[in-house]
């Protein structure tokens, strides 16, 4: 077995499972952002009135959409929610500020190894990269039998496994080779599907690198994405307990060597470009030199996929002493408190407010355009966001290039999407 | 569930995503009803009145791909849809139109083989999607996933499940 399989086993009381399985597990931790808990509460109270919830410390809730609420509806959905975890004592809400869903989960240690972790959010397949099993629910299965009885149904998947190997280009990012997947299996290459990630690319980058790939699992319609966990797997999880007086117990859940794929795909990492997700699908990813030159409007970096310390790392190293073109607008919007403090103490947003940008609360950012985001029309936006959907940054004809912070902060230096090996980096 | 789904078929193409059905903006609402009045409104003024006049959706690859929003198969729902019918599903559609209690059936060969406004009727004991121009096949539907269709949910489901737990207890 793999290590999903050995998950969904483990936690269906089974000696073992198999790919086509359907087994009803235990779940670990349910987390929903200030949209979805709204939205399950209200399923939960109508369609379950009178039920309780089975142990509220299996919920957590981060309000990453409306870091500021704009409107009169959106404060009182937030209260709405602040009010249920009060009457049902779920004690894991993180208030508007906190940072993005995911992240703030996962800096929390609320995840470790071998858990089951559903979100109502399609990105909850993150958690794979810390060797847990993530996935993205509905409202009634999280309202009606997660809320209720800690459970879930699953089908257990088949296994694509990507063996990545080579060292990449100069200015070449993880998000470059994560969204170059995307663009080769396509937007329906992996429905049903495990991906696992793996070669000595992946085994090269650190947990928070790694995490970008399961985040785009959803893009290739895969159900959940994983790396085989290893010794940078658990010091990253020691790291996140090292101001804790103890790190909980946990088990890693590793490969068989003799575990079963339906598909081996082989990538030379050494060859990939940048890469830009372009308009109107997060599928439609292209090498950069098929978007160099055109004109943006504004840059982002920040999101499920952005906003981490590193991305704001990258775009202070490409803006050092210099200054952003004058018809864009910079975004920088760190992925939680606790990175927005660490890029405050290595003056990072010393260097990004003088070179133009705006650095804005730990939140979603721009990710669907709730407090900050909305584009007019034929306004264009490049950001490290996970979704370029039109209709998603405001109007319809809006445009939204989705690429690595690098990319973001070379075209938001120049005005216009720009290849960030063409520009000297610090 | 009934036996037979008959209807007027509107054609979607391939990767119609959940934003396109019903954007984030409209998530504050679970209601099929309020849902219904944006469903697929970015498509264009009056889209969602116009799917109105149709019964089943048809489809291409990957339908519903995108946001894990259960209110897509909701707001399908409310416009009264009475199934879909796609070449596949994303995963988290199929799920949630189950949870929600929308049939959904996979048949690549329909989306070939119809065009908008065609009658086509699905019957369910048979596994047997058939039109004017033939007949397709598609796997049946699982006895497990089916009940829950039935009853028009999973929140149905666990209900009567619990309501009988209590009467065999009783």
């Amino acid at each position: 077995m793999n290590m999903v399989e050995k998950i969904l086993a483990r936690k269906s009381g089974q000696k073992s499972v198999a790919p086509g399985d359907v087994v009803l597990a235990d779940i670990d931790l349910m987390c929903m952002h200030d949209l979805s808990a709204n939205f399950v509460m209200k399923v939960f109270e109508h369609e379950m009135e009178g039920a309780s919830i089975a142990d509220p410390n299996k919920l957590a809730f981060a309000f990453d959409h409306n870091f500021a609420p704009a409107t009169r509806e959106a404060a009182e959905a937030l209260a709405a929610v602040r009010r249920f975890a009060k009457k049902h004592k779920v004690k894991n809400v993180f208030d508007s500020g906190c940072g993005s869903l995911h992240h703030v989960i996962m800096e929390a240690g609320l995840v470790t190894p071998g858990m089951i972790v559903v979100g109502c959010d399609s990105h909850s397949p993150i958690y794979g990269a810390i060797g847990a099993f993530g996935t993205g629910i509905g409202n009634n299965s999280m309202a009606a039998l997660g809320f209720t009885q800690n459970k879930g149904w699953f089908k257990v998947p088949e296994t694509i496994k990507i063996h990545f190997h080579g060292t990449p280009m100069k200015s070449v990012m993880p998000r470059d080779i994560s969204q170059y997947l995307v663009g080769k299996l396509g937007e329906d290459g992996a429905i049903y599907k495990a991906l696992e990630y793996a070669g000595p690319y992946i085994e090269s980058l650190e947990v928070n690198d790694r995490a970008l790939f399961p985040l785009q699992a959803i893009d290739v319609g895969g159900k959940c994405g994983f790396v085989n966990p290893d010794e940078k797997t658990v010091r990253y999880v020691q790291r996140l307990f090292a101001s804790k007086p103890s790190v909980p117990e946990f088990e890693m859940l590793a490969n068989d060597a003799d575990c079963r794929y339906a598909e081996i795909v082989d990538i030379d990492v050494s060859r990939i470009e940048p890469q830009v997700a372009c308009p109107p699908t997060v599928g439609n990813v292209k090498p950069i030199d098929a978007a160099v030159g055109t004109p943006i409007n504004v840059a982002e970096a920040g999101g499920s996929t952005g906003g981490r310390l590193s991305d704001i790392r990258a775009l202070a190293r490409c803006l050092a002493n210099r200054r952003i073109h004058p018809d864009v607008r910079l975004q920088v919007v760190p992925a939680s408190r606790d990175i927005y403090l660490a890029a405050l103490k290595e003056g990072l947003f010393e260097t990004l407010h003088m070179a133009g940008a705006n650095i804005f609360p730990p939140s979603a950012g721009s990710n669907q355009a709730f407090n900050m985001g909305a584009l007019a029309e034929d306004e264009v936006m490049i950001s490290t966001q996970a979704r370029n959907f039109p209709g998603r940054n405001g109007h319809p004809k809006a445009r939204h290039f989705l690429a690595s912070p690098l990319t973001v902060a070379a075209s938001a230096l120049t005005g216009k999407i720009t290849d960030p090996r063409t520009l000297e980096v610090q | 569930m009934q036996d037979k789904i008959t209807g007027r078929v509107y054609k979607f193409g391939d990767n119609v995503n959940s934003d396109i059905i019903i954007a984030g903006r409209y998530l504050i609402y679970i209601d099929p009803v309020k849902l219904a009045e944006h469903a697929f409104e970015m498509l264009g003024e009056g889209f969602p009145e116009k799917l109105r006049s149709f019964d089943i959706l048809v489809a291409g690859r990957n339908f519903g791909c995108g946001s894990a929003r259960e209110q897509a198969s909701t707001a399908i729902k409310g416009l009264g849809i009475k199934a879909v019918v796609a070449a596949s599903f994303a995963r988290t559609f199929y799920r949630n139109a189950i949870n929600d209690g929308l049939p959904i059936f996979e048949c690549p060969a329909v989306y070939d083989a119809v065009a908008e406004g065609d009658e086509i009727s699905i019957d369910l004991k048979k596994g047997v999607i058939s039109h004017a121009g033939g007949e397709h096949e598609f796997p049946r539907i699982p006895e497990s996933v089916a009940k829950i269709l039935e009853l028009g949910g999973l929140a149905s489901y666990l209900k009567s499940t619990l309501e009988l737990d209590r009467e065999a207890t009783a």
